[in-house]
Parts: structure tokens; C-alpha cells; sequence
């Protein structure tokens, strides 16, 4: 057996990190959960950054249970960028600014949508099969979880048409990725987690760029010159 | 060499300085199409040293040049240098109409520099996570390009090719996850589990359940960069916003960027998977062709119409890989070479057009053979080429993909040629009616002589278009079965 092998399995669902760890990631299935039933932007952006802080917690975990300074280093990174920067600058650049309170561009019905939710939860448990992964990993319940975070957050894009919605929606499914990437490859090479993170906050600084400018110019666009692109 | 490697994307990357020295419009675009320039020159030299003494590898696999990335190196140089020079005229003609103001000018030859400087580094590394991490930069950098002119559709349309974009590249994440997964058992370290060489070294022991899942969803996510149907589309919608340069840019190398890291994944799938992996390329690839053909048959905004076109190049690109065989790769290459300077040619083509005739609409324009021969005629010429029809370049690598294809299935090489006639008919039907009959009368100040800058990368498409037609060089080709050697 690899040393990496058996450093992973020191995070097997017994042991107390294990345990924490599957925590997190049911904690994070809910917040996700929370923000598909909610219709307020406010609420949005507060069930993403407490998923975000979750996740930070489940970084340290990891990084606890198999001593990798990295995951140390990208939980603290975690907590303040997506745990607090983000949420802020989205408060303050879109939702203050641009007065955003209820969201009424939902094509589905609440309901409706946790129902859909539900069923890529369950789809997401019999996609990943103990046998789709290698070794009978550790930390099992997470590699589904993280899938179904995934699939909530491409919800979240699909059924909401406003940018702010499909933003956080994008970000919800970004923090999928990054639990199952904690878990999954624990030992990825740091200069790529930290690109991954650097792209992350590139790409959400343009979105609020986007989001305000669309949100400018909408004002003042005739609808036929919006109706140009819907062919 | 490290440093002669590098240089490939920094020359291009140096060019987002030029704003710092104050130049205005026609330094800017010279500052870009010497970054294009340089980095086609130094792409050259590493061709011909990978060329002599095989793959190069520095920085524990961080940095990987074989034949494979320098021949996608070469066709992205070659894209960068043309609508480089494109864009001298473009933001003269921009300035002194004054749609863009000076920031806007210096905003597009920054995102320009790092949208050719960080597609170029993609391909030179052989770390997949790093690979991802260039491509999504890349595809950052160039959703501003889409958003400069800062209209409401423009806008929109950035915004819908940055959401679409950034969720499929974040399946391309997983995918890349997955595939570090699939190593665990295999003695290798950890960065070595993310390094294409050593991956496709030991592809044959990867465990196949979860490598299949990293293929579907490498297919998937970079097939949205691709612009692979069905996740193709924010491609129509970005490719008409953008300014035309950028076009040209997002059409034939963006796309080829994506359409590389496909072919790494495929070529790590491909022993455990086998015929797999070519259905699954096969399936994104007829679905491709058949909406761009489709799409092409309606009229409207001609850059659409070349958008179209692109999505169903890239299909016929896939399916090619989906014959595979020597002959699908080949033809799948020499397609993607072909198709990069024809379609970069045909959106500068149509930047002269919308800045003359000042509409994106193919029935607004009428006789440019007449009112501006050059840009009519490589309108002309240019469609023909794109369509594939002899004696350009497309016509040949379509027919090596065709005899390819009879190698495996003729009733799906019967459907692709069945198919390829209905583009040709509806691209063209287009174009020709832009390019002949009589033209409206338009004022003085718009009948400006075609500009040497512009005149330049059109003439040199369409003769490089005719040479591969007639003639392919000895360098390239051993270019080519080099690349298809280096994934086998």
C-alpha cells in the first residue's frame, strides 16, 4: 500500500475526523437545500456564506487528519474570501446598490424545486457507487454529498433567471467541487489549489462587474434590443 | 530551451504592458501583433527542438512541450499574429469614430494580451489541474473582450458566455478530479498523478469506473469551451458581440484550446476504454454538426452564421476523433489547422464589414465585390474555403476525415457527407448574396480605402488556406504524425 493510501485512510468514517468531516458536508447538502427554498437575495448570499465557512471547517479537518499544511492554508483562505469577502462585496456592490430584495424570476415553483432537489440528491447517491471509487473510501457519505452540492447548485442556475441568483447558484456548485476536492485528492499540488482559487476570484470580481453594468444599461434598453439574442 | 519555452506565452503576455507607455490605438494593436509575432517565432524554434530531440519536460511536468502541443501551439500563434494585426485596424477605426474611448481601447489590448498569452500557456503544460487552471483563466480574460463594447447585448451576451463557460469548465474540474482519483493505486506521487506523461504512461492501470467518469465529464466541460452541441450555447451569442479580432480569436483558438485538452483526456482514456471514448466523440460530434448545419440555414447576423459554422467544424473535428485511426487524427489536426485561418479570416473579414456597412445583418449588405473588392473577394474566397470546398485546405483535411470514416462505419460517413452538403449550401447562399449584387450607396466617409493593417492578414489567410489545399510542407506533416505519435 502507498503511503498516500494509507494517509487517506487515517480519515476512515470511524475515526473522529471522519466523522466531523461527514458533518460538514451534510451541514453544506443543507445550506445548499436552504438556499433553492429561499426567495430572498439576502438569504441567498447568508446559506452560501455559511456553507462557505463549512467548508472552511472541513478544510481544516482534512488538514488535521492527514497534516497537510496546504488544506491549512486554503481553509484560512476559504473563510475569508468566501466566507467573508465574497458575501460582502456582494451585499454591498449588488444587492445594496441596486436595492435587490425578492427574487421573482423563479420558473419553477419553491416546491417544486426542492422536490427536483431531492431526486438529484438520490440521484447523486446511486451515480457514485462504493465501486465508481477505487478504494472504499474513507469519509464515504462525501464524495456523494459533494456531487449532490454540485447538482444543487446547477439547480440554482437552471431555475432562477437572475444573474445575482445564477451567481450564487455557480458559487453554491464551486463549493461542491471543492469538498469533493478536499476529500478526493487531498494531496493535489498547492500551486493548482491556489490557481483554482485565484480563478475563483477573478471570475466572481468580473461577474459583479457584469451583474452592475447589465444592471445599468437594463434601465435605460429598449426590450427589442434585448429580444436580439433570444434566437 | 526552458526559457525559449517560456517565451511563447510571456511575449504575448508583455503586450498588456503597452497601455503603461501611453500609445494610443495603432500602438496598442502593434504592441499585440508583435506579442502574436514573437510567439509564432519561438513557437517555431521549440517545434523544431521537440522536433529533434522529442518531449521536453521542466519543473516536474509543470512545463511539457511535445509534438501534440507544439502543433496546437503553432495554430494558436498563427491566430494570435492575424487577428493581431486585425485589431491595428479595428481600434483605429474604433478611435476615430470614437464608439470606444481611450479605456476601453486600452481594456481590449490588456484582455487581448492575456487572453493569447494564458491560451498559449495551457498548452505547454503537462499538469492537468494547471491546464484547467489556464483554460478558465483564459476563458476569464476573454469574456471581457466580449463585454468591451459595454451595450446591453453585449453585456448580455458576456454574461451568458461567463456563466455557461465557468459551469462547464467547473465539470471539467471534476473531471480532472476524478482522474486523479482513478491513480491512487498506482505508486506515483502526488504531482505525478496529475502529469499527463505519467498518467498516459500508465494508462492501462487506471481504475476504469472512475476514469470513465472523468472522460464524460472532461467531454462535457471542455466540450462547453468547444462549443460541442448541446453545451454550445453562449458560442453564437459571444462570437457575435465580441469585437471581430476577438471573434476571430474565440472561433479559432479558444475553441482549438478546449478541443486539446479533450485529446489529452482521451488519449489517458483510450486503453482502458477503448471504443468507448469514440462513440462518446462521435455522438457530441454529430449532434454539433447537425445544429450548426441547421442554424446556418436561417439568415440574420452574418457573425452568427460564422459562429454556426464554428460549432459545426468543431463537430466535424470530433467526429473525426471519434473515427480515430491514424487517418481520424490526422484529418482531426489538419482540419483544426485548416479551420483556424479560415475562420480567423472570415471574422476579420467581417470586421471590415461591420465597420464599413455598419449592420451585423447578412440581408443589409449587398455588393462588396463591388464597393470593396479585397474584403469582398476574401469573403468570397473565404466561404468557399470554410465550406470545404477545393482547392483549400479544408476541402483536403474534410476528405481525409470522409476516408477515415469509410475505414469504420460508411453509413455514418454517408450521414456526414449528407450533412456537409447542407452547410455548404446554407453558408453559402449567405455569404454570396453579401458578396455580389449591386451596392447601396453609402457616404464618403465610410468608402475609406481597406487599410494596408487589414489588408495584410486576409491576403496572407486566404494564400496559407491555398497552399494547405494544394500542397502540404514536409515539416508539416512530420509535425502531425509526430503529434499523432505522441498519443498512441
Amino acid at each position: 500500500m502507498t503511503p498516500v493510501l494509507a494517509q487517506i485512510e487515517s480519515l476512515s468514517a470511524a475515526s473522529t475526523s471522519g466523522v466531523l468531516l461527514d458533518l460538514s458536508a451534510v451541514l453544506m447538502l443543507l445550506c445548499a437545500f436552504a438556499c433553492l427554498g429561499s426567495k430572498l437575495f439576502d438569504r441567498y448570499v447568508t446559506y452560501y456564506a455559511l456553507q462557505s465557512i463549512v467548508l472552511a471547517f472541513a478544510a481544516a479537518v482534512v488538514g488535521h487528519a492527514l497534516n497537510q499544511p496546504d488544506l491549512w492554508v486554503l481553509a484560512v483562505a476559504t473563510l475569508l474570501i468566501k466566507g467573508i469577502a465574497i458575501p460582502l462585496a456582494t451585499r454591498r456592490f449588488l444587492l445594496d446598490r441596486l436595492d435587490l430584495r425578492r427574487d421573482v424570476a423563479i420558473s419553477t415553483g419553491l416546491s417544486t424545486s426542492l422536490i427536483i432537489g431531492a431526486a438529484l440528491t438520490a440521484f447523486a447517491y446511486l451515480a457514485i457507487r462504493p465501486g465508481t471509487l477505487p478504494h472504499a473510501l474513507v469519509a464515504s457519505a462525501v464524495v456523494p454529498i459533494s456531487t449532490a452540492i454540485i447538482l444543487l447548485g446547477g439547480l440554482c442556475m437552471v431555475v432562477r433567471r437572475h444573474t445575482i441568483a445564477q451567481l450564487i447558484g455557480w458559487l453554491i456548485l464551486e463549493n461542491g467541487v471543492f469538498l469533493g476536492a478536499i476529500t478526493l485528492t487531498a494531496t493535489f499540488p498547492f500551486i493548482v489549489e491556489a490557481g483554482i482559487f485565484l480563478d475563483l476570484v477573478a471570475a466572481v470580481l468580473i461577474m459583479i462587474t457584469f451583474v452592475s453594468g447589465l444592471a445599468n444599461r437594463l434601465a435605460t434598453a429598449s426590450a427589442p434590443e434585448l429580444r436580439g439574442l433570444r434566437h | 530551451m526552458t526559457a525559449l519555452v517560456l517565451l511563447v506565452p510571456v511575449l504575448p503576455l508583455l503586450a498588456a504592458l503597452a497601455p503603461l507607455t501611453g500609445v494610443r490605438a495603432p500602438g496598442l494593436g502593434i504592441a499585440v501583433s508583435a506579442g502574436g509575432i514573437g510567439a509564432l517565432a519561438c513557437a517555431i524554434a521549440v517545434t523544431v527542438d521537440v522536433g529533434s530531440h522529442g518531449a521536453y519536460s521542466a519543473f516536474s511536468g509543470f512545463l511539457y512541450v511535445d509534438a501534440l502541443s507544439t502543433f496546437f501551439t503553432i495554430t494558436v500563434a498563427i491566430v494570435v499574429t492575424l487577428a493581431g494585426i486585425g485589431s491595428i485596424a479595428y481600434l483605429k477605426t474604433e478611435e476615430r469614430r470614437a464608439e470606444l474611448d481611450l479605456l476601453q481601447l486600452r481594456l481590449y489590448a490588456i484582455f487581448f494580451a492575456l487572453f493569447a498569452g494564458l491560451m498559449l500557456a495551457s498548452l505547454e503544460t503537462g499538469n492537468l489541474g494547471l491546464l484547467w487552471v489556464l483554460i478558465e483563466a483564459s476563458t476569464l480574460a476573454s469574456a471581457v473582450l466580449v463585454g468591451l463594447e459595454a451595450k446591453a447585448r453585449s453585456l448580455e451576451a458576456a454574461w451568458k458566455y461567463i456563466i455557461i463557460s465557468s459551469f462547464g469548465v467547473t465539470m471539467a474540474l471534476v473531471a480532472t478530479l476524478f482522474l486523479y482519483y482513478s491513480a491512487t493505486s498506482l505508486a506515483l506521487s502526488p504531482n505525478q498523478r496529475l502529469t499527463w506523461p505519467a498518467l498516459f504512461a500508465h494508462a492501462h492501470l487506471l481504475h476504469t469506473d472512475s476514469l470513465r467518469l472523468a472522460f464524460l465529464l472532461a467531454v462535457i466541460g471542455y466540450g462547453t469551451k468547444v462549443g460541442l452541441a448541446p453545451m454550445h450555447t453562449w458560442l453564437p451569442d459571444a462570437h457575435s458581440e465580441a469585437p471581430s479580432p476577438a471573434s476571430a480569436m474565440l472561433s479559432a483558438a479558444l475553441l482549438n484550446t478546449g478541443m486539446y485538452a479533450i485529446i489529452r483526456f482521451q488519449a489517458v482514456a483510450l486503453p482502458e476504454l477503448g471504443r468507448y471514448t469514440n462513440r462518446v466523440l462521435l455522438v457530441f460530434g454529430f449532434a454539433s454538426i447537425v445544429i450548426g448545419a441547421l442554424f446556418m440555414v436561417r439568415r440574420g447576423n452574418f457573425k452568427r452564421l460564422f459562429a454556426y459554422s464554428s460549432v459545426e467544424h468543431m463537430g466535424i473535428i470530433s467526429v473525426a476523433l471519434g473515427f480515430g485511426g491514424v487517418l481520424g487524427v490526422y484529418g482531426a489536426l489538419l482540419h483544426t489547422l485548416n479551420h483556424a485561418i479560415g475562420k480567423c479570416v472570415l471574422f476579420l473579414t467581417s470586421s471590415e464589414l461591420v465597420q464599413r456597412w455598419r449592420t451585423r445583418e447578412t440581408g443589409e449588405v449587398h455588393g462588396a465585390l463591388r464597393a470593396a473588392p479585397l474584403v469582398g473577394g476574401v469573403l468570397l474566397l473565404g466561404s468557399l474555403a470554410i465550406v470545404g470546398s477545393p482547392p483549400f485546405g479544408l476541402f483536403l483535411s474534410e476528405f481525409t476525415i470522409v476516408r477515415a470514416g469509410f475505414h469504420g462505419s460508411s453509413l455514418l460517413t454517408f450521414i456526414l457527407l449528407a450533412l456537409l452538403v447542407l452547410a455548404f449550401i446554407a453558408f453559402v447562399r449567405s455569404t454570396a448574396g453579401m458578396a455580389t449584387g449591386e451596392p447601396q450607396p453609402v457616404d464618403s466617409e465610410t468608402t475609406a480605402a481597406t487599410s494596408a493593417a487589414s489588408a495584410i492578414p486576409l491576403v496572407a489567410g486566404i494564400a496559407g488556406l491555398l497552399v494547405l489545399g494544394l500542397w502540404i510542407p514536409g515539416g508539416l506533416n512530420d509535425l502531425i504524425l509526430h503529434s499523432i505519435g505522441a498519443i498512441r
